[in-house]
This record gives C-alpha cells, structure tokens and sequence, in this order.
C-alpha cells in the first residue's frame, strides 16, 4: 500500500497562496506588502489550475509562489518596516502629547532602509540592471519634469532632475545614442549601452496631468527603487569611462537654467591623463576642439579614400573654419550622389559623430532640452538664445554657425544686409531635420526641412512588425512605376485612365483582356506600356490564381487536423488576415490620398 | 407663634442698641453710609409692620388666639416705630440672626480683635424654649392631614386647624395682600405666616449669589503669622539628624552613570550620532563576483511605438471619422491602441499627452500586479500545421464527376441497389416506384409499381443468381430482373421458389413466406413474399450475408427491435434478438467471421452468432448513429451520425474510435467500404459526397491512411434533405447516388 496522500499538502495547493494569506504570514499591512512586492520584484503568478491552487475554491483572487513569499519574509527592508510602524506609533503619541523633545528625538532616530541589497538581488551583474533601465528612465524623467507639492517632495524632483541630468550627460559623453522618435506622446529615445538597448520616453515640456485615478505611492515606491538603481547604474558607468561620480553641479549655472551644462565632467584622478582629450568634451567644447576634430575627421577620410558619405570632408580644409555658402552648395552635390548601395554599406559607428562639422544655433521655440542632447550627443556644436537659459557657447552672431534650427513660419520682413548676409550664409532648418538625420544614418538634404516648408513625414525609427505596412516601399514603388512610364506617357492623363481599366480587366476576368486591349489602342496607348500594366496587374494576381488551384486540396486536408491543431490555425489565420487587412487597409488610403493629390 | 417672633424681636432690639452705641462710637462716617445703604431696607421694615396687621383678616375664623395676636402685634407695631424714630441701622441690625460682633483692641497683643457679645443664658435664649403654639414637636405633619386639629399646645389643648379657604380665597388673598408674596406655608402651623425681613434679605443674598452671612467679609486683610519680616523660622521643627542621603552621593546613580560612559567608551553609544537620513552615496556594487544563482527574468519591454504614434506620420495613419467614433465609443481596455494618431504640421504644435502619467502607471501596475506567463511564441507557418498527405492525384482512380443523372418522377429517391456484376442500379422511391437502369448509358429498363414506399432495395451479392429484394410496407418482395441468362433465370426461380418447399420448422413462425403458382409468375410481380409480423412498419435497412444466404432486416417498428435475419434456402426467418436496448438503427454481418454488428442510437454492438453472444460493445460517441459500414478486411468499422461524425473504429484496438472526422456541414446520410478499391464514401444531407482513399496495412502497427480526394457536389437538397444513399459499383471506382432532388447519379473515375 503506497502512501497515504493528504489533499493540500503537496502540488498546486502547496505552491501557490494567495495575497490574503500571505500578507497574513507577513504580518504586515496591505500597503506594506505591496511596497515589499514592488521593491523586491514579486509579482503574482497563475497557477494552472486555480482550483487545486486554493483548496477547491474558484474565487477570484491573485496567488503568489509560496517560496517568493517565504523569500520575502527573510527580508531585512520587512524588518524595518515594522519598526517604521513602531515609530509611527511613538511619534504620533509624542506629538499628541506635545512632547516635542522626544518627539524631536524619535524623529532623528528614525528607522530607514536601504535598497542596495535589493539592487544587488535582483541584478547580480550590470548587464541585467543595464537591461532593465528602461523603465527607470522613463519614470525618472516623468517626475523631473513633476510640479512638488505636498505628496511630491522638493528633494524627490531635484534628485530626479539631477538623475535625468547625469543620464544625458553620460549619454553625450559616450556618444551612445542610437535612435530618435518625436511621437506624440514625448521623445523616444533609443542609446546603446553595453550592447543592450535603451529605450526611454521623455514628455514633451509642459506641466503633466496627474489624473485622480493614479496612486502616487505606487509611482513614489517604485520610483525609490529606480532612483536608488538609476545611482548605482550612473556609478559604475560614469567610473568605467573614469570619471567622478556624481559630477559635481555649478549651483549658480544650475540656477540660471544652464540644464545639463550645470555638470562638470572630471576624471578621475588615475585615470584623466590617459583620457584628457575624452573628458574635454562635454561642457567646455572650445572652438579650437571642434576645428580639431573636423580635421582629424577629413584626415581620416581622404587616408580612407573618396568616401562620398562625408559630406565635410573636402570642404573643411579649403574654408578652415568659415563655411561658406559655396561650401554648404558643395555638400548638397555630394549627397545626392552616393547611391542605396554605399550607404548600406555605411558603417554604423560613423554616425556618431555626425554633426561634429557643424554649429548649430537654436532658435527660441525650440525645446531646448531635446536639441541640444541631440545635437551634442552626435558630436555637433550648439548654442540657444539667453532665453532659452544660461551656458550658451556662443550667440546668435556667431560667425560658425551653420544651422538655424526654427520651427516658425516664414515672414517677410525688411532686414539689412548684414543681416541678409548672414542669413544666407546660414540654413534654416526646421527640429525634424536633426531627428530625421539621427535615424537615417547621414546628413539629409535641408531643402525639404526648410522654414516654414510642409514637412516629410517622420516615421519610427524602431520599426514595425512583420509584414506590417511600411509606407516608404509604397512611396517608392509608384515613383518607381511613374518614372518608368514617364517616358511614354509625359503629360497624358488619359492614358492613365486607360492603363487603370487594363488594370481592372486582368484583375476581373482574363478573358476580358482582349476587351481592354482594344479600349488602350483606342486611347492611343502604346503597346509596350499596355504590356507593362498587363504583367503588374498578373504579377499582383499571380499568387492568388496559383493558390486558388491547390486551394481545394489544403482545404480537405484540414478535415484530418486534430480540433486543437485547427483552432491553432483558425486563430493564426484570423491574426493574420487581421494584418494583411491593415496593411491593405493602410495602402487603399495611401493611394486615395495620392490620388487627391495628383488631380 | 406670634408671641416667639416678638421676643426674638425684643431680644434683638436690646442688641440692637447696644450696638448702635458702639457705632456711634465708631464715628459718623460709618454711620452715614449704613444710613444711606438701609433707606429702603427701613421701607421695607415700614411695610414689615404694615404687613402684620393684615393677618386679622386671614385669622379672622380663629376663636382664641386671635386677641392675644393681635395684642402682640400691637406691641410689635410699637416696638418698630420706636426703632424706626431712633435709627435707620437699627432695622440693620435687625436683620441679623447671629449675634453683632464687636472689634477692640487687645490689650494684650495690641491687636484689633473681634468680640461677641455674652450669650445670655436666659429662658428665652435658646430656641427649643420658643413657645411655638403647636407643641407636637418635630413629627411628620400628615399624620394630622384627617384630623380636624393639627397639634396640641403647651397645655395640652388641641389646636384646631386653622380655616383655609378654597382656592378662590387663596387667589383673592393674594389679590388683596400686597405682602402675599413674601409669605411661605408653615407647615407647623398649617397657616401662610409672611417672612421675616432677614429671611428676605437672605433670600436676596442667595439670588444675587452673594455670602447668606450679610456680616461676612471677604475681603478681610490677613493675618501673617509665620511670614513676613521678623517671623522667620530659624529653629528646626524636629530635632532628628539629617539622612545621610542628603549628603552622600548616590551609588546606584553612578552605576548608571558608568554604564553609559562605559558604552561610550567601547562605542555602543555614538554621543553625537549623525542624523538618520535617507542620502547614502552609491558604490560599486557589482565589483564583486555575482552569487551563482541565476538572476529573475527580466519583465517584459513594453512594445516599441510604430510609426502611427509619429507626431507627422503619413496621411494613410490617420484614423477617419468613423474609426474615431469607434476608437473613442470603446472602452479604454478594448482599444486596440491608446492613442488615436494625430499629425501636427510641427513640433511646436505639438500638445502635451495627458496620458502620459496615467501610462506610466499602468505600465508600473502591469509590472507588480499582473501575473506574467512565459508563452512560447509558434512562429510557424499556419500552412504546416495541415497534415500533409499524398497529392489526390497520386490516388487515382476514384469517382470525380457525374456522368449520368437519371430522375425518378418527383418524389425522393430513398434507396438504390448495384448489381453484384455492376451493370445494373434500382433504386426506390418514396411513392413506390422501383426503377431498374442500365448504369453505362442510363435507360430505366423497367419500372415496378408498389404500393407505400419503399424502405430499402438490396441485390443478392451472389452472381450466378440475380434478384433483389424490396422493403415495402410490413413486407420484402424479392424480384427477378428481366433480360437475364435463362440459366440464371431458372437457378434464380429454382432458389427463390424451389419445386420441394423445405420443411416447415417446428415452431409456426410469424413471418409468412409466400410465393404466387409458378403460372403466375411474370416480369412485374414479386416472385417470392416474405410477409413480416404486422405493425412492423416499413424494412428501412438490408443486409446480405456475403454468401447470400442470409438476408437481415430491420424495421421501424415491431418486436425483437424490428430486426431479423432471413435464410433464403431454409425459408424460415428467425429474430436473432428476444428484446434489445435501443432502437436499432443498421445491421451488418462481419465479411470473415460469424459475427453480427447491430447499430443502436449510440452504440454498436457485436454479437457472435454461432455462440450466441455479445463480444464487444464500440462507443462511437455519437448522438445518433445514421449508418454503419465495414472494411472488406473486417478489422476496421465507419460509423456516420447524424451529427455529423463519423468515426474510424479498429476493431483489433479499442471500443473507441480511432479517428473522428467531422467535415459534413450536415447529418451524414450513409457510407460504404467499396468492396475492392481503397476507397470509401459518406452522403451528406448538406448535398455533398465526400471521397476518401482509406488504405488499411497488414501491418498492425501502421495506421491506417485516411486521405480526403473529392468532394462530389451535383444534387440539391430539398426540405433539408440531401444525398440519402450511396454505393459503390463492385468492379469500377464507380458511386451511385440517390437523393432527396428525386435524382439518382453516377460518378465515375
């Protein structure tokens, strides 16, 4: 005879218990255990079954692992959250006795915690806790940019200003962004660091709305442990690229709005004379540096060869630090001119120092804050008006400056020639521009950015999934169809109109193809181009008449499938059909609009 | 009573003189200011003595007292203008109850001291010696309550209780006498008696909240006894030594004192401990080699944005107007994106998200609160999931287009028979029509009239015989073909109707096997009746024996579940069941072995017939079996329900079934191995023939392969009604169909 089982000792019943039951074996309050959970990253798990999980009950409840729970109840933060209630307790008498002393006393001798065993716990080596920023970022950006009131303490948005701050400016330092998004909800941000990607959301300037229905001890909790991990994080990355952490702050910079201008980059004291020219950067970029670089830069590229990706490169040593308008004219014939091909072949590093042979001057409506990250973190030179804030390297007359970046509508208005002349010598170019070059890789052509122009549309840079509906491939395959028919068919609308109905005959009825044959020579199209509208439209038809054929066999053989190997394929098909009908959906309007527009 | 009052006023005047002398004394002032201070208080005595004369009228009923009162009263009258001339402060003093103190200066200590006056012992000092009429002493007066009297005098005498008017006299009393108010109920002497003038001002003193005692002083200068300059102590009160713990310093204090210097000294207590703050400066915490466990899963990135939550995406993104109706109609956990895609012409004019908070949290809520299951993605292609099965076409031959249809006057063609020798179908209607038709060109040969409608047609699989037999009502004709062999003809007559009847079995049989004179016999009428029990309904289901010897039938209706099993050489039928389960639904009999499947509603059963016994029972799972059908090898069984199902039993593995298919849209209708070929087929009420090849191994352990070919699509269904029978041609992939569209159809290869 086997043993004797007892129900609820073993298995799911075991495994799993739920929140009530485990708050009630921590002894502690509801909010404590959240505050535990969020801290230690324990989250609810589902058990298979969730009646053998609690004891034959369907109620719905939440269970976690009992071992996580068990984990939890060897905390030492558990520890010090009673004795926190222990002192609330003591306080509160304290002060309703108007006992001030010993209530001034207790207040020093507050119990606190820290998290650093927690960080280490849950990240036993950087590369997880890199991994997992992105969150931290995003919150920490959010709340530096929060009003403090009551609930949200000065010290708690400063800190967090001071975080966001110090990301950017590692960010800068180690030149690791990769890819920018303005979307309308904030920035996308996209770095590489140790080869992990970070991905992080920045709101645009205004104040947020904290809506009623947030919990904002949730937000506080979680934003204890990112910003504890945030400085752990910082440490290390600011150390292994030798330099001192915290950087220190000019308070009186800080004051004036100089954003993350008010931090100094210092090396390490080991390690500043083995990195100097590294640390230079940052905030103190003289004019000098910046000639240095271009010139190391075309150094490079004329030992490398004619790479026609470098823009700069042959006119930097004519016009040592003056860019003329000849040479900005200079630098428009080179990049029409390297092909698809080239600058796939690009290596990606070389975009790092994109903006390294320019200046850039922001204009005043200009967020600030997001251009200039931008600018420096791919190597270019900015400066902003005094009303932008402080730490400016130059002003508006600066003879460098090679871009204006604006975002106002053009007005005419009288200006001297001075002014004329310098406006000439200078491109004015709307934010988009700067983001639009980050994602692409390479310096794009500033005519379509222009002030005041109707932009291009800005698209993600992360990409969509598979199979999604990209717009660029339908922009390219009409441009691609004119530019073959353009030939033929110069200034003919009626052509098109024919070509339209061969494009309908052959997607109705083969057989009608004789029809339209004779509706084209009517109109005078030419037979080559019939011919060519003829094999687009079968070329679009072709999979569906092949698949149409063993359309028949496939669909008996799924009466051999299993039911759970045809529910699997109804909900793929459904998932996919749901796709493909966007895409299409996605591409109808694309042509409507095209359409619209070309009549 | 009145007389006490009077010597107590007496008394008090003496008093009273005495100390007005000694007021006099004092000086004018003094004097002066009481004056002015009693003006009214000496009215009030005025009226004091208006007062007393009214109690003549209230007493006017008393009979004995009266004179005397009113004897006293005059004294009193007197007395009181006597005081009034002399003094107003007399009427001062006579307000006082106690005894006027007096202040001299000590001779002895210099001091000014208060002096009281001698108290006289005299008969009329003290107050129990008041002769108060009534002399019952300090009883409860109700005792007297229903006596006419309410005590006794000094002398023994009953005093008579005074007369009280009724409550008008009272109300007019109070009317007439001004002083009604100032006079309280004497419960002595049962009698209002007015209050005295000290009375009164007591009671003025308590209303003003004022000391009752008009003599008390409280502001009284005090009286420094031990305080003050030259009344210092300087002797001790006690003549004990001092404790020497007023002078000795406390061990048990330095004990504790030590404790803390000692702690201190060793460090367990920081003197000036540094405030518990939350700063703490980061370190390298990763310097060190991480622990082997390995670290938890990382959550979960939330999704990259796409190109729709650009600030300038392409036009096609923007939703119209209908798609933001819906977008904003849903609720926020149904939509499929939380934003709805906006373009700005530029950055400036791009608003804040109000979201965005609201977002976050969200996001931190999914992180601690929702339970994360690791899902294994199947990136596969949808089309590999189809099981892949040899091409049709390599399968050839079977049946994949109608080559004839031939139609029976409007009425549903229920059943249909091949000939063992595959050039021939008949098939039956609902009006009772038998058709016989030549299945290559299609020509109706000949057409037999029956009455009812015919339930089933089964040719005898034996070919050096032909004839078929026909379920009408409550009856199986069996019918002779015309055009056939003589040889044939003669075998099939000799079988049918042999010259020597068998003998009659033992037991009288209800079915009746008749055959018409043999000069009777002709192309149009049955040559051999089997008359089945009445009440037996219509034969809906043959069944031929493979020797074709034994025919089975099965009836709607009847006894023994309407099932039983003829011998054509015997000519004797016998009900293989006395009582079955269920209503029977099919028959089969086992090609090889001497076994006999009976399909009930839900189950089928197989029997062995020689041992008679059931063997197996198969549980096909379905609702309602339709029909039922055996491999030639007689390993493997298909059972078609009317829900749709049908199921692939081997018979060698389990009782249930190895394979259930489910491709009709509608009831299946019927089913059949074909007898040579691979090949089986199932008719459908939704109108459609389905082809399979169903290749069974010897091989026991290889599966048999069942792979759909063809869907025969050609008849209509009528009333719901679609294909209703279909059989294979014995030597040819061939399938004939009857339907419900009053149709027969062959499908060839």
């Amino acid at each position: 005879m086997g043993r004797l089982r007892v129900k609820g000792k073993a298995g799911a019943a075991k495994n799993y218990i739920t929140r009530s039951s485990a708050v009630k074996k921590l002894q502690c309050s509801l909010a404590d255990f959240r505050r535990l959970c969020i801290l230690k990253g324990i989250f609810p798990r589902e058990p298979r079954s969730r009646k053998k999980a609690n004891k034959g009950s369907s109620a719905p409840t939440s269970f976690y692992y009992s071992k996580d729970i068990a984990y939890i109840d060897h905390e030492p933060i558990l520890k010090k959250l009673r004795e926190h209630k222990a002192f609330a307790k003591k306080l509160s008498r304290a002060l309703g006795r108007g006992e001030w002393s010993s209530a001034k006393s207790l207040e020093e001798n507050k119990p606190i915690y820290h998290l650093d065993h927690i960080i280490k716990e849950r990240y036993p080596t950087f590369i997880d806790a890199v991994r997992d920023i992105d969150d931290a970022l995003c919150m920490v950006f959010l709340f530096a940019s929060l009003p403090s009131t009551s609930r949200l303490p000065f010290e708690l948005v400063e800190n967090c200003a001071r975080l966001a701050a110090e990301w950017q400016l590692y960010v800068i330092n180690s030149r690791s962004l990769r890819k920018v998004f303005l979307s309308i909800k904030g920035v996308y941000y996209q770095a590489e660091i140790m080869d992990q990607t970070v991905t992080w959301l920045v709101p645009y300037l205004f104040t947020q709305n904290v809506p009623a229905d947030v919990d904002i001890r949730v937000m506080l909790t979680f934003l204890e442990l990112y910003q504890t991990l945030l400085s752990f994080v910082f440490f290390k990355l600011f150390t292994d690229a030798g330099l001192v952490y915290p950087p220190p702050l000019d308070i009186k910079k800080d004051e004036n709005g100089a954003g993350v201008n008010a931090f100094t980059l210092q090396g390490n004291s080991r390690q500043s004379s083995s990195k100097p020219a590294h640390n230079s950067f940052g905030s103190h970029i003289t004019g000098k540096v910046v000639r240095q670089t271009i010139k190391n830069i075309a150094a490079n590229s004329d030992m490398d060869g004619h790479d026609a990706d470098m823009p700069a490169s042959d006119s930097a040593p004519e016009a040592d630090e003056e860019f003329t308008p000849r040479a900005s004219s200079n630098d428009k014939a080179t990049v029409t001119l390297p092909t698809l091909q080239t600058l796939s072949t690009l290596p990606q590093t070389l975009s790092t120092d994109l903006f390294s042979p320019f200046t850039f001057f922001l204009s005043r409506e200009t967020p600030r804050s997001i251009f200039e990250f931008l600018v420096r973190s791919f190597g270019g030179r900015i400066g902003w008006p005094s009303s932008s804030g402080a730490g400016s390297p130059f002003d508006e007359m600066d003879p460098n400056i090679t871009h204006i970046i604006i975002d106002r509508p053009l007005i005419e208005r009288e200006e001297t020639r001075e002014q004329k002349e310098l406006r000439l010598r200078r491109k004015y170019v709307q934010p988009q521009w700067i983001v639009d070059c980050i994602n692409a890789g390479k310096i794009l052509l500033e005519e379509p950015y222009g002030q005041g122009k109707i932009l291009p549309p800005h698209l993600s840079p992360f990409g969509e999934y598979e199979g999604a509906y990209i717009p660029t491939t339908a922009e390219s395959a009409p441009v691609e169809e004119e530019e073959e028919g353009s030939e033929i068919m110069e200034e003919d609308t009626e052509d098109r109109e024919a070509l339209d109905t061969v494009m309908q005959a052959v997607t109705e009825e083969p057989t009608s193809l004789r029809a339209a044959e004779l509706v084209a020579e009517a109109a005078g199209v030419d037979y080559g181009a019939f011919e060519a509208t003829v094999k687009q439209a079968h070329k679009r038809l072709g999979k569906e008449t092949d698949s149409e054929i063993d359309h028949g066999e496939s669909d008996m053989n799924k009466m051999m499938m299993s039911n759970k190997q045809r529910n699997l394929y109804e909900k793929m098909k459904y998932s996919r059909q749901k796709k493909e009908a966007e895409v299409s959906v996605h591409y109808q309007d694309y042509i409507q609009i095209v359409h619209c527009s070309s009549f | 009573m009145a007389n006490g009052l009077g010597r107590k006023s007496v008394k008090r005047k003496q008093v009273d003189e005495e100390h007005e002398t000694f007021e006099q004394d004092l000086g004018p002032n003094g004097t002066l200011e009481m004056l002015s201070d009693e003006e009214n208080e000496g009215d009030v005595s005025s009226d004091d003595g208006q007062l007393d004369e009214f109690p003549e009228i209230v007493n006017e009923s008393d009979s004995d007292e009266s004179d005397e009162e009113e004897e006293e009263d005059g004294e009193e009258e007197d007395g009181g203008d006597e005081e009034y001339e002399s003094d107003g402060a007399e009427s001062d003093d006579s307000l006082h109850v106690f005894p006027k103190s007096k202040t001299v200066i000590s001779d002895i200590t210099k001091q000014p001291k208060v002096v009281y006056p001698e108290i006289e012992p005299e008969y009329d000092s003290d107050s129990s010696t008041e002769d108060a009429p009534n002399r019952v002493g300090n009883v409860p007066m109700h005792w007297y309550d229903d006596l006419p009297h309410i005590g006794y005098s000094i002398d023994g005498q009953k005093i008579l209780r005074p007369a009280r008017g009724d409550e008008l006299d009272k109300f007019l009393a109070t009317v007439d006498d001004s002083s009604a108010w100032t006079s309280a109920f004497d419960k002595n002497a049962q009698a209002d008696k007015p209050l005295t003038a000290e009375e009164l001002d007591i009671i003025r003193r308590l209303y003003a909240g004022e000391n009752p005692d008009a003599d008390y002083d409280p502001y009284e200068p005090t009286t420094e006894w031990f305080t003050g300059k030259g009344k210092e102590e300087v002797m001790p009160l006690s003549g004990a030594l001092q404790p020497k713990r007023r002078w000795v310093p406390s061990k048990w204090e330095k004990q504790k004192v030590m404790k803390i210097v000692r702690a201190i000294r060793q460090g367990r207590i920081l003197p000036s401990k540094p405030k518990s703050t939350s700063k703490f400066e980061p370190y390298a915490i990763w310097s060190e080699r991480p622990s082997d466990y390995p670290p938890p899963l990382p959550a979960p990135k939330p999704r990259l944005p796409t190109n729709a939550e650009s600030y300038n995406p392409p036009e096609e993104y923007l939703p119209t107007e209908e798609e933001r109706k819906t977008w904003e109609a849903q609720d926020p956990e149904d939509r499929e994106r939380d934003f709805l895609p906006e373009k700005y012409s530029s950055l400036r004019l791009v608003p804040a998200y109000d979201q965005f908070v609201k977002e976050r949290f969200n996001r931190q809520l999914d992180l601690y609160l929702a339970p994360r299951v690791q899902r294994v993605k199947l990136n596969i292609d949808p089309e590999s999931l189809i099981p892949k099965l040899p091409s049709p076409s390599s399968l050839k031959p079977f049946p994949n287009y109608k080559s004839l249809q031939l139609h029976h006057p409007d009425s549903r063609v229920r059943c249909i028979s091949v000939s063992p020798d595959g050039s021939w179908v008949v098939s039956g209607d609902e009006d009772g029509n038998v058709s016989l038709w030549e299945i290559i060109v299609g020509r109706e040969i000949k057409r037999w009239k029956f009455k009812g409608k015919i339930g089933a047609l089964a040719w005898c699989p034996r070919t050096d015989i032909s004839y078929f037999a026909v379920g009408i009502e409550d009856t199986i004709q069996f019918i002779i073909p015309p055009h056939i062999d003589n040889s044939v003809l003669s075998l099939t007559q000799n079988v049918l109707a042999p010259s020597t009847l068998p003998p009659a079995p033992a037991s009288p049989s209800p079915v009746k096997w008749t055959t018409p004179p043999s000069n009777a016999w002709s192309l149009d009428t049955p040559i051999l009746t089997i008359d089945l029990p009445a009440s037996s309904g219509t034969p809906t289901h043959f069944c031929w024996h493979r020797k074709g010897d034994y025919l089975s039938s099965v009836c709607t209706g009847g006894v023994h579940g309407g099932v039983w099993i003829h011998q054509m050489t015997r000519r004797h039928s016998q009900a293989p069941f006395k009582k079955i389960k269920g209503s029977v639904q099919t028959v089969l009999f086992h090609p090889l072995k001497p076994h006999f499947f009976v399909a009930t509603q839900q189950y089928v059963r197989i029997y062995n017939l020689s041992e008679q016994k059931l063997i197996k029972t198969l549980i096909p799972g379905i609702k309602w079996i339709s029909s039922m059908d055996i491999h030639p090898s007689g390993d493997h069984l298909i059972v078609g329900g009317y829900d749709r199902k049908l199921c692939w039993f081997d018979l060698e593995l389990s009782e249930k079934p190895y394979k259930v298919l489910r491709y009709h849209s509608r009831a299946i209708r019927s089913l059949q191995f074909h007898p040579t070929y691979p090949l089986f087929a199932s008719s459908s009420d939704d109108g459609s023939i389905q082809i399979f090849h169903s290749r069974v191994y010897n091989d026991l352990l290889t599966d048999p392969l069942i792979v759909p070919l063809k869907i025969l699509r050609g008849h209509h269904v009528v009333d719901g009604l679609g294909v209703l029978q279909i059989r294979w041609c014995n030597k040819h992939p061939w399938l004939v169909s009857a339907s419900a569209d009053s149709s027969v159809a062959v499908w060839c290869s």
